[in-house]
């Protein structure tokens, strides 16, 4: 009676909301329709491409869905207006380089509408879009009483003009082997009236290449008008890293194969040359059998 | 011994002497010539286009091909445990087995250094090993050692067949005009004088010592390519003995297999006796049991720790994608055929090739979940890779070169019985001649009376 008492709120509980929590449940288990999303990028090397995305919910996972073919429009999904045509790869996505024949459009337009939409006739007749600002990005360092700065800023065509923009959250970061790591404490910095976002460069004694250089980054993430930008700069604030000196120049396990170490090469030869002395001993003692029976 | 000391010489010789493929022999042979055939139609088009018909890639470098290579290598390594360990230690009981293991040792590790050409893409490359090779490097030592291991069991099988040819040369075996050149090349000069003899003799008796170090060495270093690195499920200081005992485990199964199957299709009951598959049982037993053993401090330890780098790698084979495989290789090649060969009636002929097989199909699943489940599991995190990559099952053209391999090891095989003796003549005639000498000798002991 005690532990009834002990788990009554447990079990008042379950019963109220046992069914809700097993329907969430059920919904998760069953795989939703097939989604399609287009992203806008402008990496580093600012020749802009566009990203399409197929995936499927299963569970509480996102899956990949291949080989979807998905054709690109501009503006309108009119076949005069195509960009071309991405098959989504085991990734479930498809990339594609704005063609030369847009440049016209991109020289004259301020704003672009881009509109994904499968080409397959016996597909889900999937169709996504997305409406991206022309803007830039730069990337700037500024040094003072020892204090090193990071600056960004974004700015978007407006006429003939380049605005800045507030407001928006730019990552700014070290380009690591295997990722990027924040040149300060937070992970974005948010813009200011300027179009300027700071970050204070606290990774004094990050190691960087054999001169010390490191590369900066800024970038800006899946912003709804502005979509994917990136930008780089190489500075000389990293700790210089050298490889030991002589390092392969001495007799170890890790060096080149004329700097091998001593002990090994008398230990290999000696079985090799134990070994095939004993062969080569036995050869001639065929040899002999063979003259004993000429 | 026993079961054939009554029979006359020439009727041992007319046992034991090659005879020609008939129908089934014509249709196995020609089975494996088309097997090896599309494996080098599949190996052509790797040629042709790269290993990129491969389904390798920058995880699992290393997929079928490696897997079948150590799995051949452990193979090889019987023939220095039957004819070497045993001629040494005195194992009298050895005459049959012997050959038959000098040709499966032979025949393996030559497909085992051939496979390692196919796994590089790109042969013409292949003397790259040894301008640019670096002696530090455990892959070259292994190039060295499959080497000198090819050559000194080529040698032993050839200086054991030197007497067996010249009978067949004495006896105008009639092979062709063509096989009867090498024949004489290869063993015209023997006449079986004292002094032959006794020079041969020494010279077995110096390259069984010189083998068995190398036999060791090769799949000791073989085990060093997956332990000197760093990488869950290879970093083992156990890893030498670990391959080294299931090496002795696979070659045995493997001789255990080929006696049932040339007892059966040659007739041979009279020289590979029950007594030879009781003997060879308790054998394979003790190192089932021996290999176990490893595989419990390979597994289970590791297990019990369940460190965090190498918990996904050891879940996938104990209780995730490699389950199966693996205990399927747990059970059937070790604990089914120890509880199979540990009974008395599981040491008779067919129950100890069924167990054979087990072990030998089992070593190959093993030695394949010894390389691939690592290299989907890397210490450092997959970065920027496609999809692909974490998963790996071979291609028909890896499948088509692996098996064509294997059907080339048989074929050696095949071809070597129908051109040699696979029971050594000579020495079971010797064997023959020391038990009736022993017998006669008994005998004129009992028949002088005590007064």
């Amino acid at each position: 009676m005690k532990a009834f008492k002990y788990h009554k709120l447990s079990i008042i509980l379950l019963l109220l909301f046992g069914p809700w929590i097993s329907k969430i449940n059920a919904q998760d288990s069953v795989a939703s329709k097939t989604q399609l999303s287009i992203s806008y990028f402008l990496p580093v090397n600012n020749l802009p491409y566009l990203e399409v995305n197929t995936r499927k919910k299963n569970g509480r996972k996102f899956e990949a869905v291949t080989n979807i073919p998905v054709n690109i429009y501009f503006d309108q999904a009119e076949r005069k207006n195509l960009l071309g045509q991405v098959t989504t790869d085991s990734t479930g996505k498809g990339r594609i380089g704005l063609p030369a024949s847009f440049k016209n459009e991109w020289d004259s337009l301020n704003e672009f509408k881009f509109i994904a939409e499968e080409s397959s006739p016996q597909g889900e007749a999937l169709s996504a879009d997305i409406t991206i600002k022309k803007a830039i990005l730069t990337i700037d360092t500024t040094s003072a009483d020892g204090t090193r700065m990071v600056t960004a800023e974004l700015k978007e065509k407006n006429g003939d003009n380049w605005i800045p923009v507030k407001d928006i959250d730019m990552v700014l970061s070290i380009k690591r082997l295997l990722g990027n790591l924040s040149v300060g404490d937070k992970e974005t910095y948010t813009s200011d009236s300027t179009g300027v976002s700071r970050a204070e460069f606290k990774r004094d004694s990050i190691p960087g290449d054999q001169k010390g250089n490191i590369i900066l980054v800024a970038q800006i993430v899946d912003n709804d008008n502005y979509g994917n930008l990136a930008v780089e700069k190489l500075v000389n604030w990293g700790t210089p890293v050298k490889p030991p000196k002589n390092f392969f120049a001495q007799r170890a396990l890790w060096s080149i194969r004329t700097e091998t170490p001593f002990w090994l090469l008398f230990t290999v030869y000696s079985i090799v040359l134990g070994i095939w002395g004993t062969f080569i001993y036995l050869i001639f003692q065929v040899r002999k059998i063979k003259k004993l029976g000429a | 011994m026993e079961n054939f000391k009554n029979l006359s010489d020439e009727k041992i010789i007319t046992d034991l002497l090659p005879q020609k493929f008939g129908r089934r022999g014509m249709i196995w042979t020609t089975g494996l010539m088309v097997l090896c055939g599309i494996g080098g139609f599949a190996y052509i088009k790797q040629l042709k286009e790269g290993l990129i018909v491969t389904n390798m890639g920058d995880y699992v470098s290393w997929g079928i091909y490696i897997s079948n290579f150590v799995f051949f290598v452990a193979v090889s390594l019987v023939g220095s445990l039957i004819t070497a360990i045993f001629r040494l230690s005195g194992v009298q009981w050895r005459t049959p087995l012997t050959r038959i293991a000098e040709i499966i040792a032979v025949s393996n590790i030559t497909f085992a250094a051939l496979i390692i050409i196919v796994d590089m893409g790109r042969p013409e490359r292949l003397y790259f090993l040894f301008n640019h090779g670096r002696i530090q490097s455990p892959i070259l030592w292994d190039v060295i050692v499959i080497t000198t291991y090819f050559f000194l069991s080529l040698f032993l099988l050839y200086i054991t067949l030197i007497p067996d040819i010249s009978l067949m040369i004495s006896l105008k075996f009639k092979i062709g005009k063509r096989f009867s050149k090498i024949y004489k090349w290869l063993a015209s000069f023997w006449k079986g004088t004292e002094g032959q003899e006794k020079l041969r003799d020494r010279a077995i008796t110096i390259l069984c010592v010189t083998i068995v170090p190398v036999a060791f060495c090769i799949h000791t270093v073989t085990s060093w390519l997956f332990a000197t690195t760093y990488r869950p499920g290879w970093d083992s200081s156990n890893f030498g003995a670990y391959f080294v005992s299931g090496a002795f485990l696979v070659g045995a199964g493997a001789v255990v297999v080929a006696m049932y199957i040339y007892r059966r299709v040659y007739k041979l009951d009279r020289y590979i006796t029950d007594d030879h598959f009781n003997k060879m049982g308790k054998i394979t037993v003790l190192l089932a049991l021996l290999y176990l053993y490893f595989n419990v401090n390979e597994f289970l330890v590791p297990a019990f720790k369940m460190k965090n780098e190498e918990k996904d790698y050891l879940n996938g084979l104990l209780n995730g994608d490699y389950s199966l495989m693996f205990w399927f290789a747990v059970l059937t090649g070790m604990i089914i055929p120890i509880l199979i060969m540990i009974f008395k009636k599981g040491r008779k002929p067919l129950p100890m090739f069924v167990a054979g097989i087990m072990i030998v199909v089992a070593a190959w699943f093993k030695r394949y979940l010894i390389v691939t489940p690592t290299l989907l599991h890397p210490f450092l995190p997959k970065y920027d890779s496609p999809l692909r990559f974490n998963h790996y099952f071979p291609s028909w053209e890896e499948w088509a070169i692996t098996i064509g391999s294997m059907a080339g090891v048989l074929l050696i095989i095949t071809f070597f019985t129908r051109f040699f003796p696979i029971i050594s003549i000579y020495k079971t005639l010797e064997d023959k001649h020391t038990i009736t000498k022993k017998t006669e000798t008994i005998e004129q002991y009992e028949s002088v009376q005590i007064s």
